[in-house]
């Protein structure tokens, strides 16, 4: 119990006796890790985004304009009973039409002139969650295209795989901004612990002559060095929470892309604790580095 | 089991000069013993090596049975904790009160409150600074400080004591009393061995002498300085 409170004792004096230091230090490291939340966000958000959307798709299956309607029939029984698909509404040639004159009122003549009507019957399919990945999606399309009476097969994928793209590079940008921002915090956490050892190395080697094992002698420098990188994460979710409601705001304010400020979300509370543990861990190593290279310093 | 020190042809070199050089001895359980020879003979390198804070290049030490030749380096705390040790600069915890400082080497192994506050009460007693517990060392004298140093050596009942130059920061009389102490010290059963160049020790003493003298001990009726 002594023991316990003595090594909490030290690292709060530690902390103390150079608490310019510290404030420095939890402050870089505040910025840093917020610098690779604000990264971390956009990717969730975004991921998110792309989620929806994906969930979103719809599949247009195109029937062919000389097929018969028992054998339209046909085809629905065929994608009721396929698995993967989740809905299916069938629009007629006729509903095409007039759902093409109702959005396109000024291109409606360039149809009249054909006499008749060129536009082909669909089923607009919506696939089960399961199937719902654009790999999935694409697999799904190639094999209905196979199926006799179905002229084409079509979906907005396109731009949804721009979008991963994008995502897939956000990502990419994160984690290399994310490694090297990190190796900042390690290295300012380590800076920091190196010049508490540096103050106290007198105290440590009259530890070590009093019979001081090398984990009692680690734990306050370990304790310091954790506690700053959770604080120093903490203080960077605070910033980032910040910004987020301060960007939220602006969004509302100005009325652009009204709607998706509320579609934007910060952190799940779980993450946070995440992130406040990562830092945290962020700072052991910080320490456990500066441990290290003084132990070996040492005569 | 007579032997409490022994060291069996050991050499040391920094940057290829000897400190040490074939140094063969043997101390007793209960012994009292000066290590004498001018400044750079090699005797704290010799201390250091008894609490494996120095390895040597050659040979063979053993401490209380143990070969701290071969200790790993996570025993050599356990090793420390039989071996008390004290300096000629004190190096006592300055922003520690006289009482902490002492409390130390027991609160490194996890004793209880209570414990420790009985065994640094007896060992504070026992070198007569009870008084300044509370104090900071710097508000000691020189002579206190080096009595509080001997509290901490000798707080964990120690087998073996050792002392470098102990009495090098003081005058002929706080080192008379010193060495008194250690006499008492001695007599409750603990080794002791002292390193000093300082003639007034070994004429106060008088007993056991081992010269060092360019890192080789001289025959022990030789008698330099
Ligand atoms: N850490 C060290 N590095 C280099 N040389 C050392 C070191 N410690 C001691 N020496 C050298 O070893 C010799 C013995 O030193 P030391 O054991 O301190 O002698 P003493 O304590 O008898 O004065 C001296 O020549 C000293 O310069
Ligand atoms: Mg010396």
């Amino acid at each position: 119990m002594r023991t316990l409170s003595y090594l909490l004792r030290e690292s709060w004096v530690n902390m103390w006796t150079n608490r310019t230091t510290t404030m420095v230090a939890i402050l870089t490291t505040a910025f840093t890790l917020a610098c690779v939340g604000i990264f971390l966000l956009l990717y969730v958000n975004l991921r998110a985004a792309a989620g929806w959307l994906q969930d979103d798709i719809k599949i247009m299956v195109y029937l062919d304009d000389r097929l018969a309607s028992d054998s339209v029939t046909e085809v629905e029984q065929n994608l009721r009973g396929d698995r993967a698909v989740a809905s299916l509404l069938f629009i007629s040639k006729e509903q095409a039409l007039g759902e093409f004159k109702a959005q396109f009122p000024s291109e409606s003549h360039l149809l009249d002139g054909l006499g008749q009507n060129p536009l082909p019957a669909s089923f607009v399919v919506a696939l089960s969650p399961s199937f719902r990945s654009p790999d999935a999606v694409m697999r799904w399309a190639d094999r209905v295209r196979q199926v006799a009476g179905v002229s084409k097969v079509d979906y907005n994928q396109d731009w949804i795989d721009a979008l991963a793209t994008v995502i897939r590079s956000i990502e990419l940008v994160a984690i290399g901004i994310g490694v090297i921002l990190s190796a900042a915090a390690v290295t300012i956490i380590a800076n920091t612990i190196r010049l508490t050892l540096f103050a106290r190395r007198e105290e440590i080697a009259i530890l070590r002559l009093i019979g001081a094992t090398t984990s009692f002698i680690r734990i306050p420098y370990l304790l310091e060095g954790a506690v700053l990188g959770a604080l120093g994460s903490t203080l960077s979710l605070v910033m980032l929470k910040f910004m987020y409601e301060l960007f939220r705001q602006q969004m509302r304010t100005t009325g652009r892309f009204a709607g998706l400020d509320n579609l934007m979300a910060f952190f799940p509370p779980s993450v946070c604790v995440a992130l406040i543990a990562v830092g945290m861990g962020l700072g052991f190593a910080g320490s456990f580095v500066s441990i290290r290279r003084f132990g070996e310093a040492k005569a | 089991m007579r032997t409490m020190i022994q060291l069996i042809h050991v050499s040391k070199q920094y940057d290829q000069r000897p400190a040490l050089s074939d140094v063969t001895l043997e101390i007793d359980k209960g012994e009292f013993v000066l290590l004498m020879g001018p400044s750079g003979a090699g005797k704290s390198t010799l201390l250091r090596m008894l609490i494996g804070a120095e390895r040597p290049d050659e040979g063979q030490i053993f401490v209380h049975q143990k070969n701290v030749t071969t200790l790993k380096p996570s025993d050599i705390p356990h090793l420390r904790r039989k071996v008390g040790t004290v300096f000629q600069d004190f190096r006592l915890l300055p922003k520690k009160s006289v009482f902490d400082n002492v409390a130390l080497p027991l609160l490194v192994q996890g004793i209880s409150s209570a414990d420790i506050r009985r065994k640094v009460t007896e060992a504070l007693r026992a070198v007569g600074v009870e008084h300044k517990r509370d104090q900071l060392p710097a508000g000691l004298s020189t002579g206190e400080q080096q009595r509080v140093c001997i509290a901490r050596a000798i707080v964990n009942g120690p087998v073996v004591l050792l002392a470098d130059e102990p009495t090098g920061n003081l005058d002929p009389v706080l080192t008379a009393e010193i060495i008194e102490l250690f006499k008492l010290i001695n007599a409750r059963g603990t080794t002791v061995v002292v390193a000093t160049h300082d003639p007034l020790v070994m004429a106060q003493v008088n007993r056991r002498v081992l010269t060092l003298s360019q890192g080789r001990l001289l025959p022990e009726h030789r008698v330099l300085v």
